[in-house]
């Protein structure tokens, strides 16, 4: 990777960072907003290493924990395990067609939702069909459609 | 990962020093912008212009205008402060919309203005939950939905005592109340209000919970329990009053029953048939 395509990949991921916090906490939209912090994460993941994807993935997830008292943690080990996840991905798959794409950010995001069920605790953990099965769902596909358009718009994807 | 793997076994301090942390430098602009939206809705007008105008314009302000809504709410805010005196503190809600954040706020009041841990939350039209920690000058609190949430009660009369709790729903939105535990020889008519009955020494006495919305459960031939509909619902809220006052006072006076209207607040989650 190019230096200038490394540089225009981290204020794309700062920005997306910002947009993320602006929509979600700034602005208090909630599910409304895309989950722009998963979709930076599991586009950075592709272009960096394991060790850079999971400490990218903590700090995001560390970040959003501060806001969740009731579950703290739930969110660091998410995004790690999707951060590392995102990066052994570039050894599994080679190319990135649409299709993956689509896919790549559809699964990252529905993995990132899946683990912090699994990880918030029994008293706060709602229903697996509801908050994973039909909330996840639409969140990934949510965010498998804001990824595509935000590689297309960034030139992101090798085939553009 | 070994490391997020440990983050959820942090010691309680520790969570509060890291999440302290970062709501003070990464996320205080994110924090500062969601005060400053609320602060500036509130001051969009002067408040008594506001009130002037909300009179002759409740016609067309009942079903479109925010602004108005707003307005209301904060007169109802504004009484129930009046009728309470300084022992209520108003405050503005903030509610961070990330991930396992479903059940806690933020409120702009802290330590320094004498909120305290553990004080009640309400609302005009009744309770809303309880401060969790104090900061100087924030608070971070939970509301009813939490699913430990647990409040003794009684009906307004004074003739039934139970606990109310939360029962969870298929999913969140679909989140009850239920009065457990109520004498089975005693049949509760539906609409009859619930308040909290100041046991337990957390929430004063008299606050509106909610009112009965039909019978939930028998168990044998002892005990009786009853579907609620919340007094508060947590998600429209957007101003609140915190106590500050821990002398175990009856706030019945501060709800009187023209007061307890559960319609814009507390019809939408309707117990489950």
């Amino acid at each position: 990777m190019s230096a200038a395509r490394r540089w225009g990949l981290w204020v794309l991921v700062a920005g997306l960072f910002l947009a993320h916090f602006v929509l979600h906490v700034g602005l208090g939209l909630g599910r409304g907003a895309p989950d722009f912090l998963t979709i930076a994460l599991l586009l950075v993941s592709r272009e960096v290493g394991v060790g850079t994807a999971a400490a990218v993935g903590f700090a995001f997830g560390l970040v959003e924990d501060a806001l969740s008292v009731l579950a703290f943690g739930a969110n660091t080990v998410a995004m790690t395990a999707v951060g590392i996840a995102g990066a052994y991905t570039r050894g599994l798959f080679v190319g990135d067609s649409k299709l993956f794409v689509v896919s790549y950010f559809f699964a990252g995001k529905w993995m990132r939702d899946f683990v912090h069920w699994v990880m918030v605790g029994n008293e706060l953990r709602q229903g697996f069909w509801d908050q994973v099965m039909v909330q996840g769902m639409i969140g990934a596909f949510y965010a498998a459609v804001v990824g595509v358009v935000l590689v297309a718009l960034f030139g992101q994807s090798r085939e553009a | 990962m070994l490391l997020a793997l440990s983050t959820p076994y942090f010691s309680q301090s520790a969570q509060q020093d890291v999440a302290l942390t970062l709501q003070a430098t990464v996320l205080r602009p994110f924090i500062s912008t969601q005060e400053r939206l609320a602060e500036s809705r509130i001051r969009a007008q002067p408040i008594d212009r506001l009130q002037a105008q909300l009179d002759s314009m409740i016609e067309v302000s009942a079903t479109r205008s925010v602004l108005a809504d707003e307005n209301r709410r904060l007169r109802e805010l504004l009484g129930l402060s009046e009728r309470a005196g300084p022992r209520l503190l108003p405050a503005t809600v903030l509610r961070p919309g990330t991930p396992g954040s479903e059940s806690m706020f933020l409120v702009d009041v802290g330590g320094d203005d004498g909120v305290r841990e553990g004080a009640p939350v309400l609302s005009a039209h009744g309770l809303v939950g309880k401060i969790r920690e104090v900061r100087p000058r924030s608070a971070v609190g939970m509301d009813w939905t939490y699913p430990d949430f647990r409040v003794s009660a009684m009906l307004a009369d004074g003739s039934a005592f139970g606990i109310v709790e939360n029962v969870r729903g298929a999913f969140r939105e679909a989140d009850r109340l239920m009065l457990n535990g109520t004498p089975y020889h005693e049949t509760v008519p539906e609409g009859v209000l619930v308040v909290t009955s100041g046991l337990g020494g957390i929430y004063p006495r008299g606050i509106p919970v909610g009112t009965i919305a039909g019978t939930a459960e028998v168990q044998g031939q002892w005990l009786k329990s009853y579907w609620l509909r919340p007094a508060v619902e947590p998600g429209s809220v957007t101003h609140v009053l915190v106590e500050t006052a821990a002398d175990g006072a009856d706030l019945s006076s501060l709800f009187p029953s023209d007061s307890v209207s559960l319609g814009e607040e507390g019809a939408d989650r309707a117990p489950e048939p």
